[in-house]
């Protein structure tokens, strides 16, 4: 005959689990995490806001969901400003469609998502291409380290 | 009791799978607009940080103050925090600072130096005593984040 188990105790776990990951997942955020990229981390603790989002992996750059450049040809290109990218961004602000494209079209603003590889010389370049389109406000996403509360030198 | 079980078995492993435990902050920028917006009057004291392939330099607009080469491979950010943080002790009032990168060098470290820049944290006891940080003092809960400069541009390294 088999003894029956007792599996309180377990029941008490999932119980605690369910509950602390409802609440967790009922936490959105603005901007989602990509799969394809790492991004950097820091401490800072500013929250993302809703912009045009640029999207910079070690083989393209994405304008808010429409693939536009590839990023050796970044690389290669010889002016600072990208103009397929300031294209883009000129669509983007004409094509007004709904409240959420005005909001993100008016707030002059661009968030950067960047894999923690590019180089600096392709950032620079998207950067300038933004500014001379207008869009002065440049956020750079990066994902959040745990404050130290120790100092871990010496 | 099993049906309870069952509900658990199909809910736990479905939310831990959509879990997100990593969020994403942001580091803002103010660029000057390609129009050319005027400068401000400019600081007497300009603190660039130049981050080279060889290693870190800081320096004061003019003439470079010091020189960190790379340790094992890496950026030696330690040495970078302290002499921030002394620069600050010397001039209090200047918020702004640059970070000058060569092209090829990755974002990630740009990142890296802008935080170092912006902010460190200290013991809190060495804010009773300005000139001796007390290290034996930092025990649980014994630091603070102290802003370092702020107001950070980037630009190219020279």
């Amino acid at each position: 005959m088999v003894p029956k188990m007792n599996i309180t105790a377990l029941m008490d776990i999932f119980t605690i689990l369910v509950f602390f990951l409802l609440v967790n997942s009922a936490t959105t955020e603005v901007l989602e995490t990509p799969k394809q990229i790492t991004l950097p981390a820091s401490v800072v603790e500013e929250k993302p806001r809703e912009t045009i989002v640029i999207f910079i992996s070690k083989n393209d750059v994405t304008v808010q969901g429409k693939s536009v450049v590839r990023t050796n040809d970044i690389l290669q290109a010889e002016t600072q400003n990208i103009d397929a990218i300031g294209q883009r961004l000129g669509e983007l602000s004409e094509n007004v469609i709904g409240l959420s494209t005005e909001t993100i079209a008016q707030s002059r603003e661009v968030t950067i998502l960047a894999d923690r590889e590019v180089p600096f010389a392709v950032i620079k370049r998207v950067m300038s291409t933004c500014t001379s389109r207008g869009y002065e406000k440049i956020s750079l996403a990066v994902l959040q380290k745990a404050p130290e509360t120790r100092l871990s030198q010496n | 009791m099993t049906t309870f079980l069952n509900l658990m078995v199909v809910l736990v492993p479905f939310l831990l799978i959509t879990a997100v435990f990593s969020r994403i902050t942001i580091v803002e920028l103010t660029l000057p607009a390609a129009s050319g917006g005027a400068t401000s009057v400019e600081p007497n004291f300009r603190i660039e940080v130049i981050v080279r392939e060889a290693g870190l330099e800081i320096s004061n607009a003019k003439t470079v103050i010091a020189v960190i080469p790379k340790v094992d491979g890496a950026y030696d950010l330690a040495t970078l925090s302290d002499m921030v943080i002394a620069l600050k002790r010397e001039y209090p009032d200047s918020n702004d600072a640059s970070v000058l990168l060569e092209p090829e060098i990755e974002y990630d470290h740009l990142i890296q130096v802008m935080d170092v820049v912006r902010s460190s944290i200290l013991p809190r006891s060495s804010l009773d005593e300005a000139d001796n940080p007390n290290q034996g003092d930092a025990d649980d809960q014994g630091v603070i984040r102290i802003a370092l400069f702020t107001d950070i541009s980037i630009g190219d390294a020279p």
